[in-house]
């Protein structure tokens, strides 16, 4: 018998005398009349994050008296979605995702916060642009950056010393250090691989940035730009054709846990990887012998150089809170250079705010500032957050992997992904 | 019982080839208990050492600070009172009206019992992504999201799995001794109560025992309808092992350990019933 | 007239002892199910009021690939889950039931994946699974097999997710279990006594009994593996938090599929047609196995 049957347990209520004067209606916290504003803060971070953040919310709690946040560890989405789709939400202030922004904000079901920050002195500059334009919809802004993600090109130094091989700043040098450091057996059996790939998807398309493509061209999918095209076709065949797409597969299905100390790239199987700001943290105590290093993802011209995709984490006031002005000083309190701060740092992300790029505050983490820089600069993207993302990344996704298992072409692949669009949810 | 069981036992051959018996038992136990030694050793192991090519059972050095770490991490006492008094009171609703409802439709002649058994079949088969949202509004409605009510009153209301279960039981049930109480001028209700209910006792028990491990195990029904921590269930303590990006793979096995056991420690209790010869004793 | 009264009678004693379930059922049941029939012929996204476009959700199931694919996947996983299940459980109650030192441990440990959380299981699976650090490859080296990649090849994914779901299986054998109990044992000592093989014992007196649950068990299974979802889910992940559909999509199933629609691209009207389609496919199956049951299942009150 398989459990699904579990969720088959959704008949009936009220058999009301035996229930009802069984059980404590514990949890109803009645409206207090006077002291603070009560909110409640539902965050999908668990474990020493979710302390930290319970850290965070104790001092905003000391520090003023008119508002009062209880945080509630909520670690999965469908909770917020019943949640919201109610007339009076259980919680005033949550986190979400970037993609899904403009999604949510066609729907009506968060608040537009463009009043509110500027009630509370908070400048929508501050933050890195390419955030803030992911988080607007039809010109408001509906959610703000809690952390935010870049990625780099981290290296092996001891695999690329032993190979001979420089720290590469061009694409070319790139395919040269990824042929010269990925290893195969007589028998074809990979050994190691030049480039890793932790998430294909997020590696090619910021690959697409990288060669000068665009994925929401005009505020519509876009994924034919020539730029995708050609980073696919590049990653094609300098990742996979040279290994062939069934030993690469083989390959794959016998590497660690991401982030486990047997994660490919702490063990030596990956020289290299494009991965977030995360595994700054993530290395000192879980790889702490690995001898590595990070540089901006090279370049294909000049003008695209230091390209980097940005991927958020935000903040947001649902539609159905009682207490959105409440919810909205506490908000402003979290993205204050103080809330951020310690926001980022509890998380090991990089921090939204232009104004802590070159904080001291990160001088512990190693590397830190090859990510956090990158948010000042000028070819940094995000993918859009129309309500058609989630199906076009659905699809972006399944494409990558036609092509990364040799069933289909770059072109046709992305042919179909683009002739499937029309099918998207528009509102 | 014991003479019955001598007696069967002498005709099945000679004693050496018996005690052979244990053998393929044991290998079966093994092989359903094996992926759950793995999560019991790694309890145990320390972070290196939890993966390894070619994997280890045994951990190079035995640690006790994944539960030291398990307990800090979450109230677990706290946790292990909510999810004993849910699963309770769910059984305790379990026991009252699945067999009830089973009853209806195994063992009373009314027209109403092809249609319902139909109804019953049918709600199996919606499947529940689409119902999650509508029910919650309902339970929103009620003015019951943030309590424990929506993860026990539905128990008390039948699980269509569960009543499935016990009427299919209950048909082996032969119908000469409901009759026979019938006749005697038992009521409908002193028939079930009393010849029935004994007979179907291993049935109910694992009925029993399926409804306490949903309800042990059950993690988005908690999740959506409970309102504050103080609330919260072990199922979703376990949650707050899974990071953003990784796993704390020690401590979660260490919670996850603990558990599995009191669960373990209910079904060891629960198996004497239908395990017992009861039912047997009863029919015949 | 007295036989009016008298089923009469009847049908308010049958009501009265299904109650709970018809309160249940009209509170909780009906409204949701009725609400996704009528989702299903409009375009909903959860939060705004649904728009009428009739068909439009059904006919798109036609064109959509992923739905063929879903679908079929869907349907290869329950011809070789259901009857693994069932064999395998019937087999297993078999050897629970011989009477052997220690015997209710090891009826419990065969029952305790069904007590760890299914998260916690899938994660556990994929780490089984993995072909240098997991046991099963390690296994079948020991034997001097070269096991395979089991969540990168499109044609294992399937035997992967069918093999966890059969670790759970432990429940199904729990109620072969106690229907063993109920099958009369005096018979099987005639039986030993007429010098009948063990194929004739189980055809001809254990089946009888165990019959109606295994009519219970394939239309519960049929239906659990209909809706199969947890399992591929976790196996497909590439990694924390980030859902796939598998190599080639060989892991996405129906459910899955339904899932992404409602909650991630919020296509609830598309999501509730889906629903209503899988739940005619389920019915439709589960006629023919009742049907099919007048030939094969032994019904005591009959």
């Amino acid at each position: 018998m398989i459990r699904t049957s579990r969720g088959r347990r959704r008949l009936g209520v009220v058999v009301g005398a035996l229930a009802g004067s069984a059980l404590a209606l514990a949890g109803c916290s009645a409206p207090v009349a006077s002291g603070p504003e009560q909110i409640t803060f539902s965050y999908l971070w668990g474990g020493a994050e979710a302390e930290a953040i319970e850290a965070i919310i104790a001092d905003f709690n000391a520090s003023q008296d008119e508002v009062e946040v209880t945080g509630i560890s909520s670690p999965d989405f469908q909770k917020q979605l019943t949640s919201l789709s109610a007339s009076q939400g259980s919680f005033d202030i949550s986190d979400h995702f970037g993609n899904a922004v403009g999604s949510w904000a066609s729907k009506g079901i968060l608040a537009p916060l463009d009043e509110l920050l500027a009630a509370n002195g908070v400048d929508p500059a501050g933050f890195a642009p390419a955030s803030i334009e992911q988080l607007s919809y039809d010109g408001q802004i509906y959610s703000l950056p809690i952390a935010v993600h870049t990625f780099q090109l981290l290296y092996n130094k001891t695999l690329l010393a032993e190979a001979g091989v420089e720290v590469p700043t061009t694409i070319e040098e790139l395919e040269t250090a990824i042929a010269a450091l990925t290893k195969v057996e007589a028998d074809g059996t990979i050994t190691q691989l030049g480039l890793g790939d932790p998430s294909p998807s997020t590696t090619i398309t910021t690959l697409g940035y990288a060669f000068g493509g665009d994925w929401d061209a005009d505020g519509a999918p876009s994924p034919t730009d020539a730029g995708n095209v050609q980073a696919l076709q590049w990653y094609y065949d300098n990742l996979v054709a040279p290994v062939g797409a069934d030993q690469l597969a083989a390959f794959k299905s016998g590497l660690g846990e991401y982030m486990s100390p047997e994660d490919p790239f702490y063990t030596g199987k990956y020289a290299m990887v494009i991965d977030g700001e995360w595994r700054a943290v993530n290395i000192p105590s879980t790889a702490p012998d690995l001898d590595w290093g990070v540089t901006s993802i090279p370049y294909v011209s000049t003008a695209l150089a230091d390209t980097t995709q940005l991927t958020v984490s935000t903040l947001f006031i649902p539609a159905n809170s009682a207490h959105k002005e409440a919810a909205a000083k506490f908000l402003a309190y979290l993205v204050s250079d103080e809330g951020a701060t310690a926001f980022s740092l509890a998380l090991g992300n990089l921090p939204a705010k232009l104004s802590l790029v070159g904080s001291p505050a990160y001088d512990d983490i190693p590397e830190f500032s090859v990510w956090l820089d990158a948010l000042a600069g000028d070819n940094v993207h995000a993918l859009s957050s129309a309500p058609y993302s989630a199906e076009y990344s659905t699809d972006l996704g399944l494409a990558f992997d036609e092509v990364l298992t040799g069933a289909s072409t770059p072109e046709a692949a992305l042919q179909k992904v683009a002739d499937n669009s029309s099918n998207y949810a528009t509102e | 019982m014991a003479l019955a069981d001598s007696i069967v036992r002498r005709r099945r051959g000679p004693r050496w080839l018996r005690g052979w018996r244990i053998v393929p038992v044991a290998l079966l136990a093994l092989v359903f208990v094996f992926p759950f030694l793995v999560m019991l050793s790694t309890a145990f192991k320390e972070t290196g050492d939890i993966f390894s090519a070619p994997p280890t059972l045994l951990p190079t050095t035995w640690t006790f600070g994944n539960f030291a770490e398990a307990f800090e991490d979450i109230p677990f006492w706290r946790y292990l009172a909510n999810t004993l008094f849910v699963s309770g009171l769910s059984v305790l609703g379990t026991v009252l009206s699945c067999p009830l409802v089973a009853y209806a439709l195994a063992k009373i002649r009314w027209r109403g019992a092809r249609p319902l058994l139909i109804i019953v079949l049918l709600t199996m088969m919606m499947p529940p992504q689409v119902t999650l949202i509508p029910v919650f509004l309902i339970w929103n409605g009620l003015g019951a999201v943030g309590s424990f009510l929506p993860l026990i009153v539905p128990a008390f209301l039948g699980t269509p799995f569960l009543i499935f279960m016990i009427r299919q039981f209950l048909l082996s049930v032969p119908n000469e001794l409901i009759e026979a109480a019938r006749i005697d001028g038992a009521s409908e209700f002193r028939t079930y109560w009393s010849i029935v209910l004994p007979i179907a006792r291993p049935a109910i028990v694992t009925a029993a025992v399926f409804q306490f491990v949903w309800s042990w195990t059950d993690f988005l029904n908690p999740l959506i309808y409970l309102g504050n921590p103080d609330q919260y269930t072990l199922s979703i303590g376990l949650y707050s092992f899974f990071g953003e990006n990784d796993v704390a793979w020690g401590p979660l096995m260490a919670a996850c350990v603990l558990f599995t056991l009191p669960a373990l420690v209910i079904f060891l209790i629960g198996q004497r019933f239908f395990i017992g010869g009861i039912s047997a004793g009863a029919l015949k | 007239m007295r036989g009016i009264t008298v089923r009469r009678r009847q049908a308010l004693t049958g009501l009265a002892f299904a109650a709970p379930f018809l309160v249940g059922f009209s509170v909780f049941i009906a409204y949701p199910v009725a609400a996704s029939g009528f989702y299903s012929f409009t375009d909903f996204n959860l939060f705004q009021p649904p728009e009428f476009v009739g068909l439009d959700n059904y006919a798109r199931m036609a064109d959509d690939e992923r739905f063929w694919i879903a679908l079929t996947n869907t349907l290869l996983l329950t011809v070789t889950g259901v009857p693994l299940s069932i064999i395998i459980a019937i087999a297993g109650a078999h050897l629970l039931n011989l009477p052997v030192r220690g015997q209710p441990l090891f009826r419990a440990l065969v029952y305790l994946p069904s007590i760890v959380p299914i998260v916690v299981g899938g994660y556990l699976w994929r780490w089984l699974l993995n072909t240098e650090y997991g046991f099963i490859n390690y296994f079948l080296g020991l034997v001097g097999i070269d096991g395979p990649g089991w969540l990168v090849e499109p044609e294992w994914t399937k035997p992967a997710i069918v093999l966890m779901s059969l670790w759970t299986v432990g429940g199904t054998m729990i109620i072969y279990l106690a229907a063993l109990k109920e099958v009369p044992r005096e018979l099987y000592e005639a039986a030993a006594l007429d010098g009948a093989n063990w194929w004739t014992k189980f055809r001809h007196i254990t089946w009888p009994t165990l019959s109606p649950v295994t009519l219970f068990q394939v239309i519960v299974n049929v239906i659990a593996y209909l809706q199969i979802f947890t399992q591929p889910y976790l196996l497909a992940q590439t990694r924390l938090n980030d859902a796939g559909a598998g190599p080639g999509q060989s892991m996405l199933t129906y459910a899955m599929y339904l899932f992404q629609n409602a909650f991630s691209f919020l296509k609830m009207g598309y999501a509730s047609a889906m629903a209503w389609v899988l739940f005619l496919i389920t019915l439709a199956i589960t006629i023919v196995i009742l049907v099919s049951s007048r030939r094969w299942v032994h019904d005591g009150s009959r």
